[in-house]
């Protein structure tokens, strides 16, 4: 995913108060080159219902393929005791996030912790059968150190002929609801970051899928959006939605000044979602989203449109969401499935 | 390779206007991939001679060479061309496209353009962008007025949805420029989605990347180089525009041009349905998926990032150093 002129986008946070310009949401701005060392509030992040499962989980998600860019498995452990200990239950991840890392991650710092913990990782069939799905499955449950999953779902359905290899006889699809009948995962889903269309065209299928994770910030409300065109066809499904890249994947909407990160993350988590999974490498970043997620209250319709407004015109070409206009966001099992350039051939 | 003649290329009908393009048009940006300039002048001269009348090109091409090496090949032969260029505001003011419009026909060594189109209009908004006070509609009409154009257009590789907006915009457009090919026709369609409303509105439809870009599906077996560039040209366009990088590729294009009979209907659909598997995720389209044909300039005006793939961009790289020498291309 990284490429080489790809900024980290939480290094850039670190240095916002350096750089003077970007004014915290508490407190007013910051003076140069200071930090906020205010503490985490005590407290929880609060619950919010999983679509119609009847299970409960943590508003604020923590995202799977950043806790693998963590430095080390020490502080992949920190993060994930902290987070726990704060409320937050629901962790993502990916069968090919850093060719298994994440997972293996993931597995060690819940050693001990499973039942407190809602866990969900992503098959990366990319148009392939059940087969590989189920095989798939058998290697996450494997390096997360876990008889079962929470949650399973199909991983980054971006291409438009995605869907009707997926629900091909003896696809992806069949597989989920295989797992799910030999009691292996509790809950199933997909998810993407391209289009808004390819979402619809899965859901058309009728299929009874618990979750759909998608895209959801205040750039995304006023561009090919997620929000607009699939929010409510999801409700419409009792299906639960999981809000994904509330900072534009790299921090774009924060780098490029749209937005600060609290005004993004508070935007995302303020969507009738039921989670809001964002990437945390490091304490200094679950810290800065634990601050937001805390005790958290949306904000009412008056302060969305106004961020929506104040998005408008810089969303307008998708500058602030690559995931849709370029290709900088689709993983290599993908493009190789789909005989695409490898992200060296095609980093955009 | 001995020069097979054996026709004429046909010539066809720009739009409602009374001029006629040859039906195989010759791309600009592949013309900077010859080794020289001689080499593009011999090019340049040869397909004249074989019956190509239509030159395309653009300002942000190769960083002007290609407009450099076409007006060089051009020389005294601009009455026999129906010469076209285009302007790369990408969103940006009416002033600038006409800047670029000086700079182009001082590059192309003429007074005059038959055609100048607004180019790459790609991102959801451009139609917005184009049409604004102030925006490059206002620099079409005015070049169109002042004579130093005969017919004005747009280009775009991306969407077609943009194009909807763009003719929506209600700008009288002469001519539209997109992807046509036998991969297109089953994906995010530019033939299916905006190839009949310039036939209704008697619009040159003018295509360009019969070989998909870079020829990706030719090497990959799926269709021959004769099929789609056939397919291509049985469209109701008014030119198909082939990207010409070598005599070798000239002399291919003119023989199949010269030779030219359009495809039946059958033939058209046999063929759409042997590309249709592949071109179910445009594996083949990567111009409509991805920022690679999207230059520097149209990149920066919109606020994405650059890439060291993309041959503008190449060719910027190395302009900085002071070598005390003229700037070579060729070291990097």
């Amino acid at each position: 995913m990284a490429s080489e002129m790809e900024w980290n986008r939480r290094s850039f946070i670190k240095g916002a108060a350096v750089l003077g310009t970007i004014p915290l949401i508490r407190g007013g701005s910051m003076a140069q080159g200071e930090q906020d060392h205010s503490q985490v509030p005590s407290g929880t992040v609060p619950k919010k219902p999983l679509g119609r499962t009847g299970v409960q989980v943590s508003a604020m998600g923590v995202g799977g393929y950043h806790l693998g860019s963590a430095k080390t498995d020490q502080a992949a452990n920190e993060i994930v005791a902290k987070a726990l200990d704060h409320g937050v239950d629901f962790f993502d991840n990916a069968w090919e996030y850093h060719d298994g890392l994440s997972e293996e991650r993931l597995g060690k710092a819940l050693k001990g912790k499973r039942d407190r913990a809602f866990v969900m990782t992503k098959v990366c069939t990319h148009g392939r059968d059940k087969k590989v799905a189920m095989r798939m499955l058998e290697e996450s449950l494997r390096r997360l150190q876990t008889d079962h999953l929470d949650l399973w779902q199909i991983h980054e359905v971006v291409y438009d002929n995605d869907p009707d290899l997926i629900f091909a006889p003896n696809g992806a699809a069949e597989a989920l609801v295989e797992a799910k009948k030999q009691g292996k995962v509790r809950f199933i889903g997909f998810t993407g970051h391209k289009d808004p269309g390819i979402h619809l065209k899965m859901l058309s299928h009728d299929f009874p899928f618990d979750t759909v994770q998608m895209p959801l910030n205040c750039c995304d409300a006023t561009f090919r959006s997620f929000e607009n065109q699939v929010l409510p066809e999801a409700a419409r499904r009792g299906i639960a939605a999981l809000g994904m890249k509330s900072l534009g994947g790299s921090g774009e909407l924060v780098r490029h000044g749209v937005v600060t990160a609290e005004q993004g993350l508070r935007y995302a988590m303020s969507l009738p979602v039921a989670t809001t999974i964002s990437g945390i490498d490091s304490m200094e970043v679950l810290d800065q989203n634990l601050k937001v997620a805390v005790n958290f209250e949306t904000l009412d319709a008056k302060a969305m449109q106004s961020l929506r407004d104040q998005c408008r015109v810089l969303a307008a070409d998708g500058r602030n969401e690559l995931f849709k206009m370029t290709t900088k966001y689709d993983g290599k099992v993908g493009r190789e499935q789909h005989h695409f350039p490898t992200t060296k051939e095609l980093p955009l | 390779m001995p020069q097979v003649s054996t026709g004429t290329i046909p010539l066809k009908k720009f739009g409602r206007s009374d001029a006629k393009v040859s039906a195989l048009g010759f791309g600009g940006h592949h013309l900077g991939d010859a080794p020289d300039e001689k080499t593009a002048v011999e090019i340049v001269h040869r397909a004249v001679d074989g019956g190509i009348t239509f030159f395309d090109n653009c300002w942000e091409y190769r960083r002007g060479k290609t407009e450099i090496w076409m007006g060089a090949g051009l020389k005294g032969r601009r009455d026999k061309v129906f010469l076209m260029t285009k302007t790369c505001p990408h969103g940006r003011d009416a002033s600038l496209a006409l800047q670029m419009l000086e700079e182009s026909l001082q590059r192309l060594q003429t007074d005059h353009l038959d055609l100048w189109q607004c180019h790459g209009m790609v991102f959801d908004n451009d139609a917005e962008l184009f049409i604004r006070p102030n925006g490059a509609a206002e620099a079409l009409a005015k070049a169109k007025k002042d004579g130093k154009v005969r017919f004005v257009g747009f280009t775009g590789h991306q969407n077609p949805k943009v194009h909807l907006a763009m003719l929506k915009t209600g700008f009288p457009f002469d001519s539209v420029q997109m992807p046509l090919n036998a991969f297109d026709a089953n994906f995010r369609s530019f033939e299916q989605q905006v190839l009949p409303e310039l036939n209704k509105r008697g619009i040159a439809a003018l295509g360009m990347k019969p070989l998909n870009g870079h020829g990706e599906a030719i090497k990959s077996g799926v269709i021959s180089a004769e099929e789609a560039l056939r397919y291509a040209m049985s469209l109701p366009v008014a030119t198909t525009i082939t990207g010409i990088d070598s005599m070798e590729v000239l002399e291919q294009n003119l023989q199949i041009a010269q030779n030219f009979t359009p495809m039946s209907e059958a033939e058209m659909n046999a063929l759409r349905e042997r590309c249709k598997p592949d071109a179910a995720d445009g594996r083949y389209e990567v111009y409509k998926l991805s920022m690679r044909f999207n230059n520097p300039e149209a990149r920066i005006a919109h606020g994405f990032p650059l890439d060291t793939q993309q041959s503008e961009v190449k060719d910027m790289l190395g302009s900085e150093l002071n070598t005390g020498h003229p700037f070579n291309e060729k070291q990097f």
